[in-house]
């Protein structure tokens, strides 16, 4: 294992710099410190001289101490034994204290390496620790895959002193690509490529490299990365079952619409057809006679079914592109006053039982609108209150402003909705209980709610002062002012 | 007798069309694709075109530009409900009008006869127009409401101009922006709204009941003022 110089396990291995220079100046401190008192025997200063091994091998390893202990060796018998100041190594004695010296710094050294080996593994573990907790909160933070996988690449980049890192996954068939570097630098250094895997999945890859001329991963590093490209992996299988979750859960939707809808259109498209094939053969029948008023009657019958009819396939086509999420506006500007007033004009004398009234405000600001959706939203919400309103009964439609949003109000005096049905009139194919016998698709809330919300916009059921039902959408008056 | 030229893919609705029309009087001809109507257009010259914008073989749009080659005759043109971007598109490209499938037979009888009445009354505009107690003096330019003369700015004159002038035909915003402030216009529709609105307040007219200015909101306005002389 070699690491770069400041890591702090290092002072235990090799020599260094550091480590050489703190083993030459403690013994010479500890032989200037001794000089008063060589008159006095050797022992004191050998003690000193100990002290400086110890303090060299505690403070720069092993090495620093054994060439502590090195220096100290040849240093005493030339500070104590005479001829003084003389290189001499001879006599017991001196072999003694080599010997001493030298056990002390490899004692003293090893101790002291194996404690700073043991601070740095549990100083990197926890770097690792925090490194991998790190990544997993951003791989689980529930983001789009390709952004997290962004995040994830660009947080490797520090920590394993990458100058690159490339991460190619295919998921449910789906491509993602996510990349981050260090354009600084120069790249073409050591380079390490890790398999994405969970179980027998195989995700993809994750490719690491380092800047030009930098030293190759270590097993350990390697180890980090692999644990990371793991946890990277995870998180992509809770993507992919987090969507094949909600495709299922669309389907079952989609598949119970289907159902209502099948059902409500075979009925709703077979009572108009029903009348006006009555109708018409009635008129054809060669055997019958009948008066102007009868002919009239059952003329006027086929033509409100077939408007019924017309009404509905209308609807469905509507409801279809809702599902196929081709309802986009085609946003101008456009004022929803001016809008409301051509609806009225438009819808009034067609609903001759109730009376509209409107209460436009003269400060209606123009909006980035689809003045089509947002004329069959009007129409869909008078039509419908109109339905629900007894005969002559007022509906209001009202314009207001409120904190850069429009707000719509139609308000009828029908019986109203009861405050746990109010989510779900908006549902396709829900009928008030109220007024299960009122005619209409089921639809047309359902298509005002869609287009609502495509405007980014909202839609709500309050209860009308007087008992009736008021149905309010808010529209923002731009495109991104959404909430 | 009037001659209409019929262009529908549907056998039914070209059935349905010849009985009615020719039951109200007029001669007709129908053809199934967009290539025999550009070609009966020119052959046969007939005073009307009622156009399916839902043609198998060619886009609507093309056969009016096609037929606006050589020919100034009124276009109306029949389209789905979902079609309003065909609309808008065949209406710039010169269609006269337009009704949406299924329609009543009145409402496109009446819209065949007033296009017929712009395209034979084309020439001498009359000088003066009567709508009711509304006022039209088209040589003076002066505009006068129950005796009373409304004073008009310049813009909002020229507005009243182009929609009278093109009685009970949809003008789309691109249209009357070009023609009342000119071809750099198109978009500007926030201008062509307020001056539609002070028009409307000086007219005396009801945007919720309206007598003389109908708003088809996304697309344009239509004149729908009856003269009276």
């Amino acid at each position: 294992m070699n690491r770069s110089g400041q890591e702090p396990e290092a002072q235990a291995r090799g020599i260094t710099a550091r480590g050489l220079t703190i083993g030459v100046i403690a013994p010479i401190a500890a032989a200037v410190g001794s000089i008063p008192l060589s008159t006095g025997g050797p022992a004191s200063a050998i003690a000193l001289f100990m002290l400086a091994i110890v303090i060299a091998a505690v403070a720069g390893g092993l090495w620093s101490g054994l060439v502590a202990a090195a220096l100290s060796s040849l240093a005493v018998p030339m500070l104590f034994s005479a001829p003084r100041f003389t290189l001499r190594f001879d006599g017991a004695e001196d072999v003694v204290t080599a010997v001493v010296f030298l056990a002390v710094a490899i004692v003293v050294g090893l101790l002291v390496g194996g404690a700073s080996d043991e601070r740095a593994r549990a100083a990197r573990r926890e770097r690792e620790a925090r490194l991998l907790g790190y990544l997993s909160s951003k791989l689980l933070s529930g983001d789009v895959p390709d952004r997290v996988l962004d995040d994830f690449a660009s947080v490797l980049l520090d920590p394993f002193g990458l100058v690159r890192c490339e991460i190619t996954v295919e998921l449910d068939g789906q491509q993602l690509h996510a990349f981050a570097s260090r354009p600084e630098i120069e790249a073409g250094g050591p380079q390490a490529i890790l398999p994405l895997v969970v179980g027998a999945i195989a995700f993809g890859t994750v490719m690491v490299e380092r800047p030009a001329g930098l030293r190759a991963f270590t097993p350990d590093e390697l180890l980090l990365l692999e644990a990371a490209a793991k946890q990277a992996a995870a998180a992509l299988d809770r993507a992919r079952l987090d969507a094949r979750a909600r495709m299922a859960q669309l389907d079952a939707e989609t598949n119970q619409l289907r159902a209502a809808m099948f059902s409500s259109v075979t009925h709703d498209l077979r009572t108009p057809l029903t009348s006006i094939k009555a109708g018409v053969t009635s008129l054809l029948d060669p055997t019958v006679h009948y008066e102007a008023e009868q002919e009239r009657e059952l003329l006027t019958t086929i033509l409100e079914e077939t408007d019924r009819l017309n009404r509905l396939v209308g609807n469905i086509l509507d409801l279809s592109k809702i599902r196929a999420g081709a309802l986009i506006p085609t946003r101008q500007t456009a004022a929803i006053d001016e809008i409301t007033e051509a609806v009225v004009a438009r819808l009034a004398p067609r609903l001759p039982r109730v009376r509209i009234r409107t209460k436009l405000r003269e400060d209606i600001p123009e909006v980035q609108v689809d003045p089509m959706q947002i004329d069959q939203v009007l129409t869909n919400l008078i039509e419908n209150a109109s339905r629900h309103s007894p005969t002559g009964g007022e509906i209001q439609v009202s314009l207001a402003t409120f904190r850069n949003r429009v707000q719509i109000r139609v308000t009828d005096q029908g019986p109203g909705i009861p405050p746990e049905e109010r989510d779900r009139v908006f549902e396709p194919f829900y009928r008030a209980r109220t007024t299960p016998e009122t005619p209409g698709s089921g639809l047309g809330l359902a298509i005002v709610k869609a287009i609502v919300v495509a405007h980014g916009g909202r839609i709500w059921v309050e209860g009308a002062p007087g008992g009736g039902a008021a149905l309010v959408v808010e529209i923002p008056e731009e495109e991104d002012a959404a909430e | 007798m009037s001659l209409v030229l019929v262009v529908d893919d549907e056998p039914p609705i070209r059935r349905a069309l010849r009985t009615s029309l020719e039951a109200h009087g007029w001669d007709v001809a129908s053809v199934g694709t967009g290539v025999e109507g550009v070609v009966q257009a020119a052959e046969i010259a007939p005073d009307l075109l009622l156009l399916d914008l839902g043609l198998p073989d060619m886009d609507g749009t093309e056969v009016i530009r096609r037929v606006r080659a050589f020919s100034q005759m009124p276009v109306i043109v029949l389209s789905v409900r979902d079609g309003q971007r065909d609309k808008i598109a065949a209406l710039d490209a010169g269609a006269d009008d337009y009704v949406t499938k299924p329609f009543a037979m009145e409402e496109l009888l009446a819209r065949a006869r007033a296009a017929l009445r712009r395209a034979q009354s084309e020439e001498p505009a009359p000088a003066v127009m009567q709508f009711g107690g509304l006022r039209v003096d088209l040589a003076r330019r002066l505009v006068s409401r129950d005796g009373e003369q409304v004073h008009l700015t310049p813009t909002e004159y020229g507005l009243l101009e182009a929609l009278v002038t093109n009685p009970g035909k949809l003008l789309t915003h691109q249209w009357l922006l070009r023609k009342v402030w000119g071809q750099g216009y198109g978009t500007e529709t926030t201008y062509l709204r307020t001056y539609v609105r002070a028009l409307r307040k000086k007219l005396g007219d009801d945007a919720q009941a309206p007598g003389l200015i109908i708003t088809e909101p996304g697309i344009g306005y239509r004149w729908i003022g009856e003269l009276t002389s």
